[in-house]
């Protein structure tokens, strides 16, 4: 177990110095740069602009300014924001809650209705019921998630004022009831495909389980299939869906980008979104690198747990 | 030569669920929103190709007095965009762009993934270690925020928009043909291969590609879906393919701000997405169960 | 340079992607003299504002303040912080007259502040202010400032005009002077925009890049720091001890909402008490006057909308194709269909309002046989395709503009349309706000933009920095002639216009100027912007200033009306 550990860690750091380097390069080979947003004022003269580059570092080598990077990085300086002026880690840290509050709060929807309607869909085979849900679900992954944002906002927001259409509460009211009520949009957007995904593997891993001999003998035993169901066929195919949840963290980071967009939620998307566009590069970086490692994190639960749950998987990849 | 004819067999064997009256196509058949989205990729790619021929407009003729037109409005079926212009003749466009934009894409990604997953899966040692660890780290990336970097370096035109795309969509197949390869690998025909000393590529072409064919066919089909829905996003998110050129994401994004005069504006091109998103989903959906009979549950 | 506020400027195309979404959609159209507008806003007499600073005001914004310190790099949008914490030694009224503000009075030739022909100055600073932390306010703040930008190591904004500065001597506790290595008129209206920083707080840190101060800012301004929401908003309290007028708010916050539709959405639901800087999108003009308890501003601007062409491009080098671009370009149809008619049409570089604008310029007319005349008369001749050749040279150019500007992509389809007629081929070639204000911008790499941007240095008309020769950075210059002007009697009238301080002498110089520009056409002017703000009724005291670079630059004397 702990070897195991220990190699994973230690690919996951080798993923991650290869992380910086697509996410380095891609980042300072792009035409144009953080002076794009002063150049376009039209008050800065060239002179500032070439000062201002110079100051910055801009101006050296890529290699050395990438060599700089790690260095500072390894030693635990995320540098400072180009936009903000502070420290990167301090920028990702006020922003790190807003995204965490949305995605857990979706997780939790999506695992709780696709959960449902994977168990549903399972038991009932066939039924109209799994036949509406297999489209549904096929439906909500097409879906671009901004535009069934902007359907929701159109809708309740809107339409029927039922809803925010944006923000994480109303200034000068914190209440807990106005965060949940801000919440309540963009949680339901975030959580359709992981809702989806997460029905359609409940239903499969339900399927198997199922046929399992355990369960049938179960049932032979003249155990309630209510039991049978919630109790052994459950709670077996439970396991595997956790590793689903894992694996599915880059996704949800993704949907969590577009959904906090559309409802000008103050997360992490938007920073990484202000942030590219701006080009601030020491910001861009650290958000990358964070959320590389929060996937390499996810896939590693995954593994340990799948694992658990399964003792024969032989752990040597 | 007997190289070859054990190739050709196998080959045979693994491409038979083409054939009409094999079990893969009946169990295709039997799947009925497969089939459905079948058909509504063909007619959405017939109307298309042909219909903006039959329309008497033009997708880029501007009409200033004729704006904000609502669907049903006399000469215009679906309405007008703000600046006058057919939106039953846009969407057609489109579809065309968003379509092709689609499958070119797929095809891009293809051609990286199968090249990259083979080589990755056939010379196992450190050749393979190092390429699948650089898949592993571009999938360390959540898709949009690198198709968000990686739009950064270049400026949007439909080239560009397809090769970004396809930069960022070949991993997925990479590592289902590396698995595919690996697993092929041991088996006995190709080993017998090897020993009659048949050319690496040889091997790698004709007899482990044919055999990784299904799986590919399936990836190839969610790729479509994902390329097409990726257009979208990057349209969504600024950097999608420039105007005149209509397509489905930036018919979406320039209707955003009359989402509250002039709602079908939003509408018609996301139903577009949604609707092709889906049938090629449907598909892939259909062609899994059809082809990789594993997944057919008892 | 006001506000660019819509964005025009600088900052809405930098502004990042998603702004973009309607960025451009600020529009407002023919309006009143920038005087007299207070005076509109407000029919009924005001009644008086409370005795202690009491109520709060949500002020929407679409892009998000970031710096903090004034001095450093910043857009546009950071100056509603600095415009409240700090403040300037004077500062420009909607009518343009500079008032003292940390100062006792404007140096001016007629009263010895400015002498020996610009070369010395000398200002009065008020006694008794205070900074936020307790610590006067003196001479050597102003000093440490001056010299702090100049500061080799200090990221500063910009050293226009400061570069000049040398010899700063502290008289007395509350009299500075120092003297300009040349002459140089505009500096005053650069100072009109230079925070002070406090001397006691930035020179404790041991690098100012990097100070404390720069995330908690500590100014003289009516509004103190209180806390910030990265992302969604800051707050500001009321500064007790201020020495103007005000502050009448306790609380000031300035709300951060990454979308103009969406920020308009939050402004009609009341969620935001007003809107200013990008504004209200144009295509909600309409439906927002007509809210109930709001009240919609078309307010002035600086800005212009142009079209500018690169000179060095082997078609648009030629005068008679620019001529024959403008003429068919049909501004009423962009102005009215793209923009519901909130933009004013403008021939001239410098703002309508302001006191250096020449009305008499001959009237652009969309006139498509015209072009077609000039067209054929300087040798343009059409080829097979119904695109003019001459001497081997197509007549096909590509205009570029911001991506996600969506009602900008219109105007680019009109123009390109009616160009067309004419035989000539655009396209479109658009990019994110990142790369086409990098190199491709500065560097002059483009073919024509489609921009919004100003042309005058803070509030002086002087446009040296965008018409100069010496200015071209594409060939070593330090300006933004982004355009590769080159006119010797231009850089002539320029240098005349910088060395005059008597304003009838220097408005002679710039209407021969603004009658270059027009025949010339180094930029085809499309426009003037005339973007709309909105506020709630009850808000008294805000007031449009064409002249301040975000309409909360009195915010220390708005209050409710309750």
């Amino acid at each position: 177990m702990s070897t195991f550990l220990v190699r994973r860690l230690l690919q996951a750091l080798v993923l991650l110095l290869i992380v910086s380097m697509i996410g380095f390069a891609i980042l300072h080979l792009a035409p144009g740069g953080p002076l794009s947003q002063f150049a376009a004022g039209g008050d800065m003269t060239q002179a500032d602009l070439d000062r201002i580059a110079e100051q910055l570092g801009l101006n050296r080598p890529l290699p050395v300014q990438y060599a700089e990077w790690l260095w500072r990085m390894l030693r635990g300086d995320w540098g400072l924001s180009y936009r903000d002026h502070q420290p990167v880690l301090h920028i990702i840290a006020s922003h790190i809650g807003a995204t965490m509050e949305l995605m857990l709060s979706s997780t939790l929807l999506a695992m709780l209705l696709g959960a449902w309607v994977g168990i549903l869909g399972a038991i009932r085979r066939y039924s109209l019921f799994d036949a509406l849900a297999t489209i549904g679900a096929m439906i909500a992954l097409s879906i671009p998630t901004f535009w069934f944002g902007l359907v929701i906002i159109y809708v309740f927001s809107v339409g029927l004022g039922w809803l925010p259409a944006g923000n994480r509460y109303t200034i000068g009211d914190g209440s807990a009831l106005n965060r949940i009520h801000h919440l309540i949009g963009p949680c339901i957007v975030l959580a359709l495909v992981s809702t989806a995904v997460w029905s359609r593997y409940m239903r499969s891993s339900m399927l198997e389980v199922v046929n399992q001999d355990y369960i049938r003998t179960a049932r032979a035993k003249g155990v309630p299939e209510r039991q049978v169901l919630l109790r052994h066929a459950f709670r077996n195919a439970l396991l595997p869906m956790i590793t689903i949840t894992g694996l599915h963290v880059p996704t949800l980071l993704s949907g969590a980008l577009v959904t906090e967009t559309v409802f000008t939620w103050p997360g992490m998307g938007r920073l990484f979104l202000d942030s590219i566009s701006y080009r601030d590069y020491p910001t861009v970086m650290g958000i990358l690198m964070f959320t590389a490692v929060l996937v390499l994190l996810g896939s590693l639960i995954a593994d340990l747990l799948y694992g658990l749950a399964d003792p024969r998987i032989a752990r040597n990849g | 030569m007997s190289a070859d004819l054990t190739g050709v067999t196998e080959v045979r064997i693994a491409a038979s669920p083409f054939l009409w009256n094999s079990p893969g196509f009946r169990r295709f058949r039997r799947h009925r929103l497969a089939v459905f989205g079948a058909v509504a990729i063909v007619a959405m790619t017939l109307a298309c190709i042909v219909g903006p021929m039959l329309l008497p407009y033009s997708d880029t003729f501007i009409d200033i007095r004729q704006r904000f037109a609502p669907p049903f409005s006399d000469p215009h079926v679906l309405g007008t965009d703000p600046l006058g212009r057919d939106i039953l003749a846009r969407l057609l466009m489109a579809g065309r762009i968003s379509l092709a934009v689609g499958f070119s894409a797929m095809l891009i990604s293809m051609a990286i993934g199968i090249c990259i997953g083979m080589i990755a899966g056939f010379y196992e040692g450190a050749v393979g270690a190092v390429l699948m660890r650089f898949v592993d780290a571009m999938l360390c990336f959540p898709s949009i925020f690198l198709l968000l970097a990686i739009s950064a370096l270049i400026s949007p035109s439909v080239p560009s928009i397809v090769m970004l795309i396809a930069m960022t969509s070949w991993m997925e197949v990479a590592r289902v043909v590396e698995a595919q390869i690996k697993s092929l690998r041991t088996r006995d025909y190709v080993v017998a291969a090897v020993a009659m000393g048949a050319s690496n590529r040889r091997i790698m072409f004709r007899q482990l590609l044919p055999n990784a064919i299904a799986s590919i066919v399936v990836a190839a089909t969610l790729n479509v879906a994902h390329a097409i829905l990726a257009e979208s996003y990057i349209s969504f998110l600024g950097y999608g393919i420039q105007p005149p050129t209509p397509s489905w994401g930036n018919m979406l994004e320039n209707a955003q701000s009359y989402l509250t005069s002039a709602p079908w504006l939003a509408i018609l091109p996301g139903a577009a997405i949604t609707l092709a998103v889906s049938s090629f989903n449907f598909v892939g959906d259909g062609l899994r169960d059809a082809l990789d009979p594993r997944m057919d549950l008892p | 340079m006001t506000k660019h506020s819509d964005g025009t400027t600088g900052s809405v195309f930098a502004m990042p992607a998603l702004h973009r979404r309607h960025l451009l959609a600020l529009g407002a159209g023919g309006f009143l003299a920038a005087s007299g507008f207070g005076a509109s806003a407000q029919t009924k007499p005001a009644p008086p504002p409370p005795a202690k600073p009491t109520g709060q005001v949500v002020v929407g914004l679409s892009q998000e303040p970031t710096a903090f310190n004034p001095l450093m790099p910043g857009i546009e949008v950071d100056e509603t912080v600095w415009m409240q914490v700090f403040n300037t030694m004077w500062l420009a009224d909607p009518q343009g007259n500079l008032t003292p503000d940390l100062a006792t009075e404007v140096p001016s030739e007629a009263n010895g502040g400015i002498s020996e022909g610009g070369l010395a100055w000398k200002v009065k600073l008020r006694e008794g202010i205070t900074w936020h932390d307790g610590a006067p306010f003196t001479a050597e703040d102003v000093k440490y400032t001056l010299e702090l930008i100049n500061a080799p190591g200090f990221k500063s904004r910009t050293r226009v005009g400061h570069a000049l500065v040398k010899d700063i001597v502290v008289k007395g506790p509350h009299e500075i002077s120092w003297r300009m290595e040349k002459a140089y008129a505009p500096y005053l209206a650069l100072l009109s925009n230079t925070f002070i920083v406090p001397k006691h707080l930035l020179e404790k840190a041991s690098d100012p890049n990097t100070a404390p101060f720069n995330g908690a800012p500590v100014g003289t301004g009516p509004f103190k720091w209180g806390q910030r929401t990265p992302g969604d908003n800051i707050t500001l309290v009321a500064n007790e001890r201020y020495h103007g007028k005000g502050p009448y708010l306790e609380k000031a916050v300035l709300k951060y909402v990454p979308d103009q539709t969406a920020l308009y959405a939050q402004f009609r639901t009341g969620q935001v008490d007003l809107i200013i800087g990008t504004g209200i999108p144009a295509n909600f003009y309409a439906e927002a006057v007509k809210l109930p308890g709001r009240k919609i501003v078309k307010i002035p601007n600086a800005s212009l909308e142009i079209l500018m062409p690169n000179l060095e491009h082997p078609a648009l080098s030629e005068k008679a194709v620019r001529q024959a671009l403008y003429a068919s370009i049909n501004k009423q149809a962009i102005i009215d269909v793209i923009f519901y008619g909130l933009h004013k049409p403008t021939e001239s570089f410098a703002p309508q309002e302001s006191w250096a604008y020449n009305p008499n310029l001959p009237q652009q007319s969309y006139d498509l046989a015209k072009a077609n005349e000039l067209l054929d008369d300087a040798g343009w001749k059409r080829s097979g395709s119904g695109v003019r050749i001459k001497n081997g040279v197509p007549l096909e150019f590509a205009v570029s503009t911001t991506t996600g500007a969506s009602l900008r992509e219109q105007c680019q389809q009109l123009m390109m349309q009616d160009w067309q007629q004419v035989g000539v081929s655009m396209k479109i070639n658009n990019m994110p706000a990142a790369v086409i204000w990098g190199e491709f911008y500065t560097r002059s790499k483009f073919q024509s933009l489609l921009v919004g941007t100003a042309f005058r240095t803070v509030i002086d008309p002087d446009p040296a920095s965008r018409f100069a020769s010496d200015a071209i950075p594409a060939k070593n210059g330090s300006g933004a002639n982004q355009m590769q002007w080159q006119n010797a009697e231009v850089d002539k009238l320029l240098k005349e216009g910088q060395e005059t301080f008597d304003q009838a002498k220097r408005k002679a110089i710039y209407w021969k100027l603004q009658e270059i520009v027009r025949e010339e056409l180094p930029i085809l002017p499309i426009y003037q912007y005339v973007p709309v703000e909105g506020y709630k009724e009850g808000l008294i005291g805000y007031e449009p200033n064409i002249n301040a670079r975000q309409n909360t630059w009195n915010m220390g004397s708005w209050y409710w009306a309750r």
